[in-house]
């Protein structure tokens, strides 16, 4: 398992007027499961090839467990890859695809046949083993392939592009656990890239977001959703976005902006313009479930800054329950402030 | 509906008029006289019809077994990416595209042991090449000739096959440190059996039933060790206008292609189903 560092790594594909990526610095641990969130085009995928030894940067280092592979090809560098849709030997049993990687590094029959034994017990696919892939789902498919990354002993880094993507949605969150689980007894340094914030958010110890060229912010789930340093990161994480309003409105002295989470508002009656509190009109209610015997939900509130979403109980007061085209107040509770786009502070309000 | 009504009308039908002349005894227009499968028993113990076959089985398979995988290994030489792809592409259909028979005459200038390029290079490189006069030279360079025709046939749908492979699975290759023969039998190979089964198909029919070629470049001789099916039979129709024993010939001809490629289609889907 390896630590790697980016060192102001950067890379412009041959022709291009500027840098796919610039100066990115970035530390992921031994261990660590890290994801590397970002929206279509930020550049995961070149930072992925980069990664893998499929490109060479052209500015800046790579290192693995303090070596520098920038230069290196992949097969030299101990990195294993899964892909968004399942990449096996189609012509192989699930256990020669298993032992193939082992093979070519010349190890020997007894230990391939311990080791591909072990994975398969490790994500229970060992029903499997004599299969061929056309014989397969996508979900197990998928698995065999994610095996197949983990089947070598001294592999530094798996990396994994979107590999929820070929799966069916139903199915998305056993693959997710597999993962989790996976990755947590062999202790294997795995770097995940995805678009989907739920899944970098559910799966990873440190996330990584990613803008075009550059990481925004890097820090554990909590850390991204509840103190993201930077505006972008507060709209892309979390499902809804964060709330932004002129800092001036709520009655905040910090910053020109303020950001908030759905569930950091509360709403209540219209009231004649008290300070801090925002007017709007209900365009929509959501129900997610309830709390407390109450209907629970997310309500969307048209205001003159814009739409903006609360989490919370779909009444008022506890009381009279909230329709659709309600006149509101939404109070907010907690907020972080932004200046020029980039976190200044943040607080608590009454 | 409708295509099946021009096929019947294109094809069945003509077969039938063959069946029917198989099974008769054509003097002229007027006589005729229903013989049953007469034909049929000569033409199979005909030696000069066994000869022939025997032959063309030997040219096919030949042919076949050069340009199968020569036409592979071209088709994974060519880049898949790149300004030079297009120019090649095109190098590479030309000789699809020249008519069958100048292809021969081509040749026989080319293999001329007076003035031809080729016959002249062999010949100053001590060995008395003679197409015409030798069998086993003619043999040699009507192989050549239809490896130079038709090779690349193979390799544009070869490498039409190896183009739909996705980047990642030799992505994968290269993490998983294949080598470059591990890559050809375990990436390349499985995802090209659809089109080589195509590839396979057409030569295979196509060899089995060549005539302009062998005829333009050496007639059939030296003597006869040159004339394949598809000549004897038209000896047999258009010089002879013998229409009966020819009739039966193409029905015997036409079924023979048949079984193979039935015998190659089914063997490779039965594969296919085991695996």
């Amino acid at each position: 398992m390896a630590q790697i560092s980016l060192d102001n790594l950067s890379f412009r594909y041959p022709g291009a007027t500027a840098d796919t990526l610039s100066g990115l610095n970035l530390e992921v641990a031994h261990a660590e499961a890290h994801a590397l969130l970002g929206a279509s085009g930020a550049g995961k995928t070149t930072l992925l090839n980069l990664l893998s030894g499929l490109l060479v940067p052209t500015g800046g280092a790579l290192r693995m467990n303090g070596r520098d592979v920038s230069a290196l090809p992949g097969r030299a560098r101990d990195v294993a890859q899964v892909f968004q849709f399942p990449v096996l030997y189609e012509s192989l049993s699930v256990a020669d695809n298993l032992a193939f990687p082992l093979k070519t590094r010349g190890v020997s029959r007894a230990e391939i046949a311990e080791r591909t034994a072990y994975i398969c017990e490790e994500l229970q696919i060992t029903a499997l083993r004599e299969k061929k892939p056309h014989a397969l789902s996508l979900f197990e498919k998928q698995l065999v392939a994610v095996g197949k990354a983990l089947v070598r002993p001294d592999v530094s880094l798996v990396l994994l592009d979107e590999p929820l993507t070929a799966v069916e949605p139903k199915i998305k969150w056993r693959l997710r656990q597999t993962l989790r689980k996976v990755q947590a007894d062999l202790q294997v340094t795995m770097i995940y890239v995805t678009h989907d914030q739920t899944e970098a958010l559910t799966f990873a110890d440190k996330v990584s977001v990613l803008t075009t060229g550059g990481i925004l912010q890097t820090g554990t789930p909590e850390e991204v959703y509840a103190a993201p340093s930077h505006e972008f990161v507060g709209h892309f994480v979390g499902s809804p976005g964060m709330n932004f309003l002129p800092s001036k409105v709520v009655g905040v002295s910090q910053g020109e902006r303020v950001g908030f989470r759905a569930e950091w508002a509360s709403l209540s009656q219209q009231s004649a313009l008290s300070d801090g509190a925002v007017q709007g009109l209900v365009t929509r209610i959501r129900i997610q479930g309830t709390r407390a015997g109450l209907p629970y939900g997310l309500v969307t509130v048209a205001t003159e800054h814009g739409e903006l979403s609360v989490r919370g109980e779909l009444s008022l007061g506890g009381e009279k329950e909230l329709v659709v085209g309600d006149s509101v107040a939404i109070h907010v509770h907690k907020y972080v402030a932004f200046e020029a786009q980039h976190k200044v502070g943040e607080g608590e309000l009454v | 509906m409708p295509v099946v009504l021009i096929v019947a009308f294109s094809a069945v039908i003509p077969l039938m008029t063959v069946v029917n002349y198989s099974v008769q005894d054509i003097l002229d227009f007027n006589s005729r006289f229903y013989v049953g499968l007469d034909w049929y028993r000569e033409t199979l113990n005909d030696p000069r019809f066994l000869e022939a076959f025997l032959r063309q089985l030997g040219f096919s398979f030949t042919v076949l077994l050069i340009e199968v995988p020569l036409g592979i290994a071209v088709a994974r030489g060519i880049p898949k990416t790149g300004r030079f792809t297009s120019p090649i592409l095109i190098l590479l259909a030309i000789p699809l595209l020249i008519p069958w028979n100048v292809v021969a005459t081509i040749w026989q200038m080319f293999a001329r042991p007076d003035i031809g390029l080729l016959g002249v290079a062999v010949n100053a490189m001590g060995i008395s090449y003679n197409y015409t006069a030798e069998p086993m030279h003619a043999w040699l360079t009507l192989v050549a000739m239809d490896v130079w025709h038709w090779t690349s046939l193979v390799a544009l749908l070869a490498f039409a096959g190896l183009s739909a492979i996705p980047n990642p699975f030799y992505q994968a290759a290269e993490l998983d440190g294949a080598s470059k023969w591990q890559v050809f039998r375990y990436v390349e190979l499985p995802r090209l059996r659809g089109v080589l089964v195509i590839a396979i198909l057409l030569r295979l029919m196509d060899s089995f039933m060549i005539y302009t070629e062998p005829f333009v470049l050496t007639g059939g001789g030296p003597g006869n060790t040159t004339t394949f099916l598809s000549q004897y039979l038209t000896t047999m129709a258009v010089g002879q206008f013998d229409l009966g024993p020819a009739a039966a010939f193409s029905v015997i001809y036409f079924l023979f292609i048949l079984l193979f490629c039935w015998l190659f289609y089914t063997s490779v889907m039965v594969r296919r189903d085991e695996s």
